[in-house]
């Protein structure tokens, strides 16, 4: 077996997997949420939050980072589901069909919108953080996934090319 | 579409058949059953090539133009 072929007989459960650790993840999101709203001091004490004035709107600022954590989650299962979609088709010998330039343009935009929520995160954290205690978490601008997006629109665009181009050859005699 | 092939008329006059064309040009029957119902969408010149060396025709004993069919979407 190449390497190729050995990567995509991977990518498969890789893709399972990863599905089954991002619906996981979301599932803890929730529980920490809800665990959040039922025993609201148990929680934010042991995630560290301080006692003070500052208190209320880092408790806040933690759930509205946690509604835009399960969005994202959302946001990372749709984009699985539609790349393993794509590795079936894959598998099954023919990728250059028009279904696949219309998944991969679905997943550009899922990422697009997955790095607004990044964002998000970010600009919830800078409205949280107080003089008393900050909500640090690490969001950094990056050009890389911008850039993933426009290269997967391109791809998209590709795909839909290579299907036409596809879908005349197999008229051809 | 307005393009009609004419293979079969073509395959009547050569007395031959689908099968000895196919086997003689190296194009499966399959494919030029395609041509000769006019489902092909596009001929390659190297096919064309072929078939008229074989029966002995011009490309437009085989290609005719009928305007009344309507054109192809």
């Amino acid at each position: 077996m190449n390497a190729p072929s050995d990567a995509l007989t991977l990518s498969r459960p890789l893709l399972r997997g990863l599905i089954v650790l991002n619906l996981l993840y979301a599932l803890a999101i929730a529980v920490l949420f809800v665990a959040g709203l039922v025993a609201e001091d148990w929680v934010f004490d042991a995630l560290g939050v301080r006692s003070g004035e500052h208190r209320p709107r880092l408790i806040l600022g933690m759930r509205a980072m946690a509604v835009v954590g399960l969005a994202a989650a959302g946001v990372v299962d749709r984009v699985l589901r539609q790349l393993a979609a794509i590795v079936d088709t894959v598998r099954a010998g023919d990728p250059f069909v028009a279904e696949n330039a219309g998944r991969l343009q679905r997943i550009a935009w899922w990422v697009f919108a997955g790095e607004i929520l990044r964002l998000a995160i970010g600009a919830i954290a800078w409205a949280a953080t107080t003089k008393a205690q900050a909500l640090d978490v690490d969001i950094g601008f990056s050009f890389a996934p911008w850039l993933a997006v426009l290269l997967l629109f391109v791809l998209a665009r590709v795909f839909a090319e290579g299907a036409r181009l596809r879908a005349d050859l197999e008229g051809t005699v | 579409m307005g393009i009609v092939v004419r293979l079969d008329e073509k395959l009547h006059e050569r007395r031959m058949t689908l099968t000895e064309l196919s086997a003689r040009i190296g194009i499966t029957v399959a494919n030029l059953s395609i041509l000769k119902t006019g489902k092909a969408k596009a001929i390659r010149f190297s096919t064309l090539e072929s078939i008229c060396a074989v029966l002995d025709c011009q490309p437009g004993d085989l290609l005719v133009f009928d305007p009344s069919l309507p054109p192809e979407e």
